[in-house]
């Protein structure tokens, strides 16, 4: 589904991350390693957010240097620790970025209902606790029609209840659509009840499947 | 724990204003001779109005100065901050007032030179005056600083939020509004006041064209900052933007939206003021190269990490150049074709998504 082939990703001078071949199959993958092991890194990068050498291929058709268009409209990502200007609403973001992932009618208020993303929609961002951030920020992530979501510490924050919704409805696209989701996590993933798919060490400079 | 504040404070004041320091010293120095300057501060030593003015002038630096630490004190970045509570009060307001004294730099350099010409022409009230204005200045500032840290989350008057979908175009400057409005006042009061001060000097002499294209040109150099605003506010707040699945000209097109909304009350002043002299046309032709060239320098400072010293030498030397070549006669058109061709260059060059 995904294959990173010469990545390198160095932070003024400095490697963080090497990887000379990896394929990721579909389905959902979840990246676990120390504080500062480069997770959050790995996934900027592979969301467009960084710059870095190499290739990184989606479902080998899409490129994101070369693709990077069609490449953006597939990968989504949410932020370990989201921070947005505190005068817009949920209401202005979503509509930014709904359109610009081409959102289907109707996804942004069914997404916003399942996060309870909707009982504050009109509120600024300033106001918000950091797990209302999580929720707007989950909310973004899972808009359009993505083939990859890559979700950075998806459980800090979250209220149990919203937990189970978010994993209940990742399966439900999972199954239903094929869409694949990468998670970080500090947390014990075997709560959220989804299957995994593999299960890769990030440290050292690399990353390497641990199943 | 003083080095340590200074970072937070000192540097990131200079290196964030560099624009309208840019501005200040080309309006101070770039026009004015030492000759001349002493000739001012002399006038001013003898007339307590003219001192007053320049007291004005540094009160307005003073809360531009405050309301900088002020945002810094409450930016969730800065929060351990609030450990500063923690140092007993005679040495807290010790590193304030040396913070301050940091960040008043230009203005007690600019207050001993008055000092010294006092001292030369023994002008012993003035002397005074300036003395205790600049102490007044410095110990009313750190009051304000510690204030501020003492009462982290006060009920001030806020701009009330608007119940409209705000749309992209509009995030920064609204941002620019409730968060740094000290700096969008300053900027468009001299971009305009320039302007239509520009245009009132044509009944009073024989000008050509060139003076409206000198006046736009420190006008565009008063928003020599605000790329660089923009690129920060962006990597700050929305670090989701480069995920979003836009083509190079898809974010340069709305870039240039959201800068002609930030040009326009430019067009409305020349629209209102311009010289009887010069056709109407002229007038749109002129605001279109302002807003090209805006584009221009936010596509040579969006995204990066320019050194203040080398933004600003940069800016001086396109100052100087540009100068020269509207003297030399360069049209308007030239202008607009190179403002806009440019923009459009770099920006397709830096960001070929």
């Amino acid at each position: 589904m995904l294959t990173v082939s010469n990545f390198t990703k160095a932070y003024t001078g400095r490697t963080v991350l090497t990887l000379p071949e990896l394929a990721f199959s579909s389905g959902i993958h979840y990246f676990r390693g120390g504080n500062g092991s480069g997770k959050t890194t790995f996934f900027r990068t592979v969301a467009g957010l960084l710059p870095f050498s190499g290739q990184i291929w989606l479902t080998d058709q899409y490129e994101i240097s070369r693709d990077p268009v069609a490449y953006r409209l597939r990968v989504n990502y949410a932020e370990a620790e989201p921070l947005y200007p505190s005068f817009l609403t949920p209401r202005d973001l979503a509509g930014f970025v709904g359109q610009a992932k081409q959102a289907p009618a109707g996804q942004v208020e069914q997404i916003a209902r399942i996060l309870g993303v909707n009982t504050f929609w009109t509120q600024p961002t300033g106001t918000f606790s950091s797990g209302m951030l999580k929720k707007l920020s989950l909310l973004l992530a899972l808009l359009g029609s993505p083939t990859l979501v890559l979700l950075d510490e998806p459980l800090t924050t979250l209220d149990v209840a919203t937990a189970a919704k978010l994993f209940d409805y990742i399966r439900q696209l999972h199954t239903e659509q094929g869409v694949s989701f990468w998670l970080t996590s500090h947390q014990d993933v075997s709560l959220t009840g989804l299957t995994l798919r593999g299960i890769w060490q990030v440290g050292d400079g690399g990353i390497v499947p641990t199943t | 724990m003083l080095t340590f504040l200074n970072r937070i404070f000192v540097g990131p004041f200079y290196a964030r204003n560099a624009g309208t320091f840019l501005v200040i010293i080309l309006l101070a120095f770039g026009f004015l001779s030492a000759r001349e300057h002493k000739a001012l501060i002399t006038a001013c030593l003898g007339s307590w109005f003219l001192l007053a003015l320049v007291f004005v002038l540094w009160g307005f630096y003073l809360v531009k100065v405050s309301s900088f630490v002020r945002q810094e004190l409450v930016a969730p970045e800065h929060l351990f901050l609030q450990t500063l509570w923690l140092v007993p009060t005679p040495s807290r307001y010790a590193l304030w007032l040396a913070i301050q004294i940091g960040l008043l730099a230009p203005v007690i350099a600019y207050g001993s030179w008055m000092i010294q010409l006092a001292t030369v022409y023994e002008k012993w009230d003035s002397l005074t005056a300036i003395v205790a204005y600049l102490f007044c200045l410095i110990g009313v500032g750190a009051y304000l600083n510690d204030y501020r840290l003492r009462h982290p989350g006060p009920d001030t008057l806020r701009i009330p939020h608007l119940q409209l979908k705000l749309p992209y175009e509009l995030f920064f400057p609204v941002y620019w509004l409730r968060h740094e409005p000290l700096s969008l006042v300053l900027t468009k009061a001299f971009s305009g006041l320039l302007l239509a001060g520009v245009c009132r000097l044509y009944p009073t002499d024989d000008y050509d064209q060139r003076l409206l294209l000198i006046g736009l040109l420190l006008a565009i150099l008063g928003h020599a900052q605000v790329g660089g605003q923009v690129s920060a506010f962006e990597k700050k707040y929305l670090l989701l933007l480069p995920n979003l699945p836009f083509t190079w000209w898809q974010r340069l097109v709305r870039y240039g939206l959201t800068y002609g909304l930030i040009w326009l009350p430019e067009l409305l002043i020349l629209g209102r003021n311009y010289p009887a002299e010069i056709q109407p046309d002229y007038v749109i032709w002129l605001w279109l190269t302002g807003w090209g060239w805006l584009l221009l320098l936010h596509s040579l400072a969006y995204g990066y990490d320019i050194l203040p010293e080398r933004w600003l030498s940069g800016i001086f030397g396109g100052f100087i150049g540009g100068l020269l070549l509207i003297m030399f006669g360069v049209p308007v058109g030239a202008w607009l074709i190179i403002g806009w061709v440019s923009a459009v260059g770099i920006w397709y060059r830096t960001f070929p998504l």
